[in-house]
């Protein structure tokens, strides 16, 4: 294409009270590339984006878009000069359908100038379809998982026709076989010409998708690389100022008991929810000391069996056994399960795991408030000492502990709820995508923590989209197909492979 | 918790940077604004204060306003709004509302009347049956909501009825006055109390205002409870799921805010010694105003009780002010109108950082 690049941004500044989230940076943009933004969690790229996308309108330094200096007045303004955003936390009306949201704003109209429903459903599928997701259009979005609705928000994107797509982490939230197919439309994208902005902590999704990396750090650019000739390492570097070492599952402690054993649980819904796949014979067990990985495709129902090992599944006639230390265990709901020392990490963290206008502090102690009051008064000292205890050994990223925890990065967010359920003092840690959206170097230090209260002989487990993830840190992978477990791999035979396979059913039928 | 080795991630540079030379003005101004707004209530309390002297008619050289029956009667007539919302404040938090609190009053003030006059009972007995009665009919509420999970707008609505209802019921329609004595019909001298003050100063409805106020502001600042009850306004399924006991909370909120009803209603029979069951009609909405103003969301999760109590007394001086200056009642409405979108515009403009 030209020499003009499709967007230019020079000496974006932009602070937040004593936060300098974005300091004169310039960024680029040329028609048919994909260039990557990549920095620690709150390194400023989900502000720096936000200025491109309209949300910030008050910030210093220019924006070009195809030679002409633009100012955009909101998002929708952004949106008519051409510029679509998937924003890293979803942005979606949960009391509207897929289809309502997708055209929120813009809907399609008929002659008659009412709302052209059939179109916008029509549209809405085809759009849905191109990524491979498969969901009726009509349906609620607040009844759909994490990763669908971030389909959805991709769906809206591309739907738009922009010649500027921003994405920041688009997925987060999926597994592979949905990344893949979301690949192959960026790959057609690009050969349409759009500009596109991708942020991930994903370092083997950049290797595949990007043609120029841009590394921020304390909201200044660190610098440009090559990614076909720079290596991983460089790139790290560039991130977080210093190497961060491989993680290595091995010198681990023997796991001792059973501390959880599932046998055939199947939970039968009262009222079946479309979309959830609640348990439909599961069986596995997790050693004191043991970290247990669950794989699946999406709706693979990994997120729907842990919430019922929490006593915060949908309600239903349960079958099956699950004992803790030997003794039956059926919580009637998060309550009894935190007093048996279970606890749960949920996924989608602005949904079920923070009260965002609330502070930090606010937060983090809410699970274990009852052993830091003295006759039901809370005794602040040691709230104050707990807190900046939690959040030095996470290295969360916040201003104060008194800030409102939306003020925070989505990594540091998603590091606040797993400080808040650590602090419970939990024997079986259930963890639904805990690294959703966290940094290199913060996943390497949470998969340190875990592997530390492994060893001091918590039982861990932990529902996944990520494989490396699961293959390096997992004794054990438990692979679920529709609710049912269909292979449980230990490390030494997990392979992307074998568990892709069992995903996808392929040995389902065996098990039958 | 952290790892004793020595690695690069364990040293992550959290201490030093950026947060050292640009910071300490914006933050201090922060700190300045911020606390601006997390006490409008006060400064708006002291600023009607001032402009109520300013403007306040004085006779034989001397402000009306600021004399000391004046002020007593400004605290009696915020008290049993004051006491109601402050048990608003705590549905309010949760993200409820209680609509029923007018009719609870009444409800408890026609009870006063008829078991101490009718029934003959002693003043004790008295007020244990109905603060238990306003306590009941708002945890049943609370009930509702909580397992039914109707919104607390409709449960409350008809609670309003329903309270109205039994109201009309127990006294016949009719309001049941209250004549003091030994003999058979009569209450206990003592009750009259209620319309007295401390001193020949304090009103006593004022001090019950007061030290519920005080004793409110200090379980919402300390316990663990005020931390349930933020929490679930804040994010409910979080709560819930971070072991909150989300039921039992809400339920407590709504007995808690019957209870200060019920209270109320028996220091309106006090004061006005009869019990109607008219009585409070439109409270609820006075109350409603008193947290507003003071600063606490409807949304739910965030507000204090310094603010409410601030609220209540705004709004009670802002009568006082306009009566004194003979300004029409109509008026004094619109005013009060015009007090709360400006408080809650006030809100709007908080920022959001700390
Ligand atoms: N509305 C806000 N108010 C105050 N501070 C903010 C606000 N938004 C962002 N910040 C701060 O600005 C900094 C940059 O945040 P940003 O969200 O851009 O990070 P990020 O690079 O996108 O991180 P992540 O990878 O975790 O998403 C952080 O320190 C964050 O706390
Ligand atoms: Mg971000």
């Amino acid at each position: 294409m030209t020499e003009r690049p499709l967007v230019r941004m020079t000496g974006i500044g932009k602070r937040f009270g004593g936060v300098h989230a974005c300091r004169d940076i310039d960024l680029t943009v040329r028609a048919g590339e994909v260039h990557a933004l990549l920095g620690e969690n709150g390194a400023g790229k989900s502000t720096l984006i936000n200025v491109l996308s309209g949300v910030i309108t008050e910030y210093d330094g220019a924006i070009e878009l195809e030679g002409r200096p633009v100012s955009f007045a909101g998002p929708s303004d952004a949106q008519r000069a051409g510029i679509a955003t998937i924003h890293q936390e979803l942005d979606l009306v949960a009391g509207l359908s897929i289809a309502e949201n997708m055209f929120l704003g813009r809907e399609p109209r008929t002659r008659l100038g009412t709302v052209d429903i059939r179109r916008m459903r029509r549209q809405a599928t085809d759009h849905l379809r191109a990524l491979g997701a498969d969901l009726d259009p009509r349906r609620l979005v607040g009844s759909l998982r994490v990763g669908e609705q971030q389909l959805v928000e991709i769906g809206r994107a591309l739907s738009l026709d922009a010649r500027v797509l921003i994405m920041d982490e688009p997925t987060a939230a999926l597994a592979d076989a949905e990344v893949e197919r979301l690949f192959a439309t960026i790959a057609e994208l690009r050969r349409a010409g759009v500009g596109i902005v991708y942020i991930s902590h994903r370092m083997a999704e950049i290797e595949v998708v990007a043609d120029r990396v841009t590394v921020l750090r304390n909201g200044s650019v660190a610098g440009s690389v090559d990614p076909k000739t720079a290596s991983r390492d460089d790139i790290i570097q560039l991130m977080v100022g210093r190497s961060v070492d491989a993680l290595f599952g091995e010198g681990r402690n023997e796991p001792g008991d059973v501390l959880l054993d599932v046998h055939g649980l199947a939970v039968t819904p009262r009222r079946p929810t479309p979309g959830r796949t609640e348990p439909a014979g599961v069986d596995l067990s997790v050693r004191a000391g043991e970290i247990v990985g669950l794989a699946g495709l999406m709706g693979a129902g990994r997120t729907e069996l842990l919430e019922t090992l929490f006593g915060a599944g949908g309600s239903g006639r349960r079958a099956g056994q699950v004992t803790i230390d030997g003794r039956p265990y059926r919580p009637h709901g998060p309550r009894s399960a935190l007093a048996r020392g279970v606890a749960f990490v949920p996924e989608d963290r602005r949904g079920a795991g923070l009260m965002l206008e609330h502070s930090v502090t606010d937060n983090v102690v809410l699970s274990a408030l009852s052993t830091l009051t003295t006759l039901g008064l809370v005794r602040r000292q040691a709230v104050k000492r707990t807190v900046a205890g939690q959040l030095s050994a996470l290295a969360v990223k916040a201003a104060s502990p008194a800030v409102a925890t939306a003020t925070l990065s989505g990594g540091n967010q998603q590091k606040v709820v797993f400080a808040k359920q650590l602090l419970t003092r939990p024997r079986l840690l259930l963890l639904d995508e805990p690294t959703r959206g966290v940094d290199i170097g913060a996943k390497a230090e949470i998969y340190r923590l875990l592997h530390q209260l492994a060893d001091t002989g918590m039982a861990i487990l932990l529902a996944s989209s990520e494989l490396p993830e699961l293959l390096s840190l997992c004794d054990r992978v438990v692979v679920l197909h529709r609710g049912r477990t269909v292979a449980a791999l230990p490390r030494a035979s997990a392979t992307q492979q074998a568990i892709l396979a069992a995903a996808n059913g392929d040995d389902a039928k065996e098990t039958r | 918790m952290n790892s004793p080795n020595p690695t690069a991630v364990a040293e992550a540079p959290p201490e030093t940077p950026p947060r050292r030379r640009p910071i300490r003005l914006p933050q201090d101004r922060h700190a300045i604004v911020d606390s601006f707004f997390r006490f409008q209530s006060l400064f708006g309390l002291v600023a009607v204060f001032v402009i109520a002297i300013a403007v306040s008619p004085v006779r034989n050289g001397e402000s009306v306003f600021l004399s000391s029956g004046n002020l007593a009667n400004i605290v009696r007539a915020v008290s049993e709004i004051g006491i109601i919302a402050v048990g608003m404040t705590f549905v309010i938090l949760i993200g409820g509302i209680d609509l029923s609190v007018g009719a609870v009053l009444g409800l408890a003030a026609v009870g006063s009347a008829t078991l101490m006059v009718d029934s003959g009972m002693a003043i004790m007995p008295t007020v244990l049956i109905v603060l238990f009665i306003g306590t009941a009919f708002g945890a049943t509420q609370g009930a509702i909501v909580a397992r039914l999970g109707i919104q607390s707008f409709i449960v409350t609505l008809a609670g309003l009825q329903a309270a109205r209802g039994i109201a009309r019921m127990w006294s016949g329609g009719l309001g049941i006055p209250i004549a003091y004595g030994d003999g058979p019909q009569e209450a206990p001298q003592a009750f009259s109390m209620l319309s007295g003050s401390i001193n020949g100063i304090l009103p006593v409805p004022a001090l019950l205002f007061l030290a519920i106020g005080v004793g409110a502001l200090l379980v919402l600042r300390s316990t663990a409870f005020a931390r349930h009850v933020y929490a679930i306004g804040g994010n409910e399924k979080a709560a819930r799921l971070s072991g909150v006991p989300v039921r039992r909370v809400r339920i407590t909120v709504f007995a808690i805010s019957g209870l200060l009803a019920a209270l109320a209603g028996i220091i309106h029979a006090g004061q006005l010694n009869q019990g109607s069951p008219n009585d409070g009609a439109g409270y609820e909405l006075d109350a409603i105003a008193a947290v507003v103003i003071g600063g606490t969301s409807l949304a739910g999760g965030s507000g204090s009780m310094g603010g409410t109590i601030a609220g209540a007394l705004l709004l009670g001086i802002l009568n006082n002010i306009l009566a004194l200056n003979n300004i029409d009642a109509n008026v004094q409405l619109v005013v009060k109108g015009l007090v709360i979108v400006a408080a809650a515009a006030l809100q709007k403009l908080r920022p959001r950082i700390a």
